[in-house]
């Protein structure tokens, strides 16, 4: 293996996040070629989770962007400050300045309203992490708005033109699946599929995220959460639901689970009622070994 | 960060293998090449799982690319010179090669018999199970379409009615300038106001803009579907007014578009003079010369921003690859494919005939049609 990609597994080890091979090298050729790195899985595997701790282990500014369904261009890029520009004219309302360069000075970088997108390619100091958070909530509009941005690292605006990254941001896209991307924008980013983890490595997850936690406690739970995974449910719990589970726990003082203690907190980590009855008749009849 | 350029062994194969991967349908394209020798430069060689994990990050952009990438990256490896682990081998799925279930109603009657039986009732039943008119009980709505009575299918229409109200009034996220509208559009005043030295004298307002989606229905209209086909029909056309336009094609072993002939409110006279003018014909159903068919003879009707509905058991008597290639074509510049299979309702049910493996890849939407709660499940399917 490669000292980069061991030192970046390590780098997040640090910020207990419990990383392996496929997301080391991922991140590592991502930086390495400075491509986006698009990060698709099911919900709750950490994926978000993996562009916050990159942010803190290269200590660079996280920019994140929460994408929803009709997210547009002066919501995600750059919007003018109406309310400066006005100001502005008023107060040359008499001065001695043609339209034109009244026109110009009020279209220019000051009276820029800077989103997410800008700020990141905008940063003067450094690098930062641009975080752009479930894609596949937009619409495909707004992909068209990323595409710039994704392989110039540039947004241009009309009445200024192109803008171009002091620092090239570090961009991590993620994507629950619940539509297919554009190939146009698929082609720009490296990729990486992230799936629930082994027993193992769920177990490290953890013990490294929940340190209060007992180790006999951490492996039941752990346990539990791989045999409840296997129920072909609605919503399987994903590793951030384990957590929630094993903090509570460690909040109630449980030391060891039994049918009780589980089905008192078992809404932590099942989120439909459906899903919260199926568990508890296979809990019930012993089918989870507990 | 050491980059080392590939040599000319290497740099050769990678171009080899991206080439092949593109024949495979991955988007492995020059570009996706020199990213991957590139990266290849970066990495360590001799690790086997880096070099697959970094080729398989520059090279796949989906899940499904996984399979193929592991097996061509095995010969990838192999040509390289380097020794190989043995990997375990993907499980294939046994395909099911039983005979097509004849019709529920009657046998394999067909176009004609669709066309001129179109609206007429279902129930040729000796005894048709009467039950009463507003059915909108629960025991009801999972009642399989082939146990209504001619009177009950009014229900359908219903049910359409309702859901087109809903459907009709869904203005899309963006926004459109417009003479009136809710909001002032702020950017474009202000740049008419520097006409006036910055004096509003006129506001410019913006909407939301009208969602405006095509739905295309592609029916199976041989014999064991046209008691379905006649029920979607119905209902997409109780629909029409939600939509920017509906397209109707039925096919069995030739496409036929009927779309004209149910436009107006006397479809069921016109499809009766469809009727008689259909060729003769017999035998099974051709779904991918059809969906084919439709792809080369009526490719401006499917966009983005469409939404077609495929409706067939996928008893295809063609070949699955022409099936797949087909849809494949239809998906990329389709909004939502939905495929509709009234056999997916019964439980016992399971995908396994050759034609509908062929299609479930390329499916965004795959479902059942056999009763009234899967009619009104489909509302949410056609929002695009």
């Amino acid at each position: 293996m490669r000292e980069e990609v061991r030192n970046i597994q390590e780098l997040l080890r640090r910020q207990a996040y419990v990383s392996d091979a496929a997301v080391a090298t991922s991140l590592y050729l991502a930086m390495a070629l400075g491509k986006p790195l698009l990060i698709e899985g099911p919900a709750g595997v950490g994926k978000t989770e993996i562009a916050k701790s990159l942010a803190d282990a290269l200590d660079a500014r996280l920019v994140r962007l929460q994408c929803y369904e009709g997210l547009d261009a002066t919501t995600a890029i750059y919007e003018w400050n109406y309310p400066k520009q006005l100001l502005r004219i008023k107060l040359q309302e008499h001065a001695s300045a043609s339209a034109a360069e009244k026109e110009a000075e009020i279209f220019s970088e000051p009276f820029l309203l800077k989103r997410p997108l800008l700020e990141a390619i905008t940063d003067q100091t450094s690098s930062p992490v641009l975080l752009i958070d479930e894609i596949d909530r937009s619409d495909e509009e707004f992909e068209a708005f990323l595409l710039e941005i994704l392989s110039d690292f540039q947004v241009t605006i009309p009445e200024i033109g192109p803008i171009k990254a002091t620092h090239r941001p570090y961009v991590v896209l993620t994507s629950n699946r619940s539509r297919e991307l554009s190939d146009a924008l698929r082609r720009r980013c490296l990729y990486l599929w992230i799936n629930y983890p082994s027993f193992q490595k769920e177990l490290e997850i953890v013990r490294a995220k929940v340190p209060a936690i007992g180790e006999a406690l951490s492996t039941e739970v752990t346990r539990m959460i791989q045999a409840v995974r296997k129920l072909n449910l609605a919503k399987t719990p994903g590793v951030a639901e384990t957590l929630d589970w094993a903090s509570a726990l460690v909040v109630l003082n449980a030391s060891q689970l039994d049918e009780e203690v589980i089905t008192e907190t078992a809404g932590c980590f099942l989120k439909d009622e459906a899903d919260l009855r199926k568990f508890e008749a296979e809990l019930s009849a012993g089918r989870l070994g507990l | 960060m050491t980059y080392q350029p590939a040599n000319d062994w290497l740099l050769y194969n990678t171009v080899q293998f991206c080439r092949a991967l593109r024949e495979r349908g991955l988007l492995a394209t020059p570009s996706e090449a020199i990213d991957a020798a590139m990266a290849l430069g970066l990495i360590d060689l001799d690790d086997r799982e880096e070099t697959f994990l970094s080729l398989r990050s520059v090279l796949t952009s989906r899940p499904e690319d996984f399979p193929v990438f592991e097996e061509l990256f095995e010969s990838f490896w192999a040509r390289l010179g380097r020794s190989s682990q043995p990997r375990k081998i993907v499980e294939r799925e046994g395909l099911s090669t039983g005979a097509r279930p004849s019709s529920r109603n009657h046998g394999q009657k067909g176009l004609a018999f669709f066309l001129e039986h179109w609206g007429a009732g279902v129930s040729r039943d000796p005894e048709p199970i009467s039950l009463p008119g507003a059915s909108n009980t629960e025991s009801d709505a999972e009642k399989d379409f082939s146990l209504f009575g001619a009177d009950e299918l009014e229900e359908i229409s219903r049910v359409a009615r309702r859901i087109a109200r809903r459907l009709a009034r869904i203005p899309s996220r963006r926004w459109e300038t417009a003479r009136r509208g809710l909001r002032v559009d702020l950017r474009r005043t202000l740049r008419q106001s520097l006409k006036n030295g910055g004096e509003f004298i006129r506001l410019s307002f913006k909407r939301r803009k009208q969602k405006k989606t095509r739905l295309v229905v592609i029916c199976d209209v041989s014999g064991s579907m046209d008691l379905y086909s006649q029920i979607l029909l119905q209902f997409v056309y109780g629909l029409q007014n939600s939509f920017a336009r509906v397209e109707t094609f039925v096919f069995s072993t030739k496409l036929e578009r009927i779309t004209g002939h149910l436009r107006n409110n006397t479809y069921r006279h016109a499809l009766k003079r469809l009727g008689t003018d259909v060729r003769g014909w017999s035998g099974g159903t051709l779904i991918g010369v059809s969906v084919a068919a439709f792809n080369f003879g009526w490719p401006k009707l499917v966009d983005r921003r469409a939404v077609v509905i495929i409706l067939s058991d996928g008893w295809d008597t063609g070949e699955p690859e022409e099936l797949g290639a087909a849809l494949a074509e239809l998906k990329r510049r389709a909004g939502k494919l939905i495929w509709l299979n009234p056999l997916l309702g019964s439980s016992a049910y399971q995908p396994l005939v050759r034609g509908m493996q062929a299609a479930l890849p390329h499916i965004d939407v795959f479902a059942s049609l056999h009763n009234l709660a899967s009619l009104r499940a489909l509302e949410k399917h056609l929002i695009l």
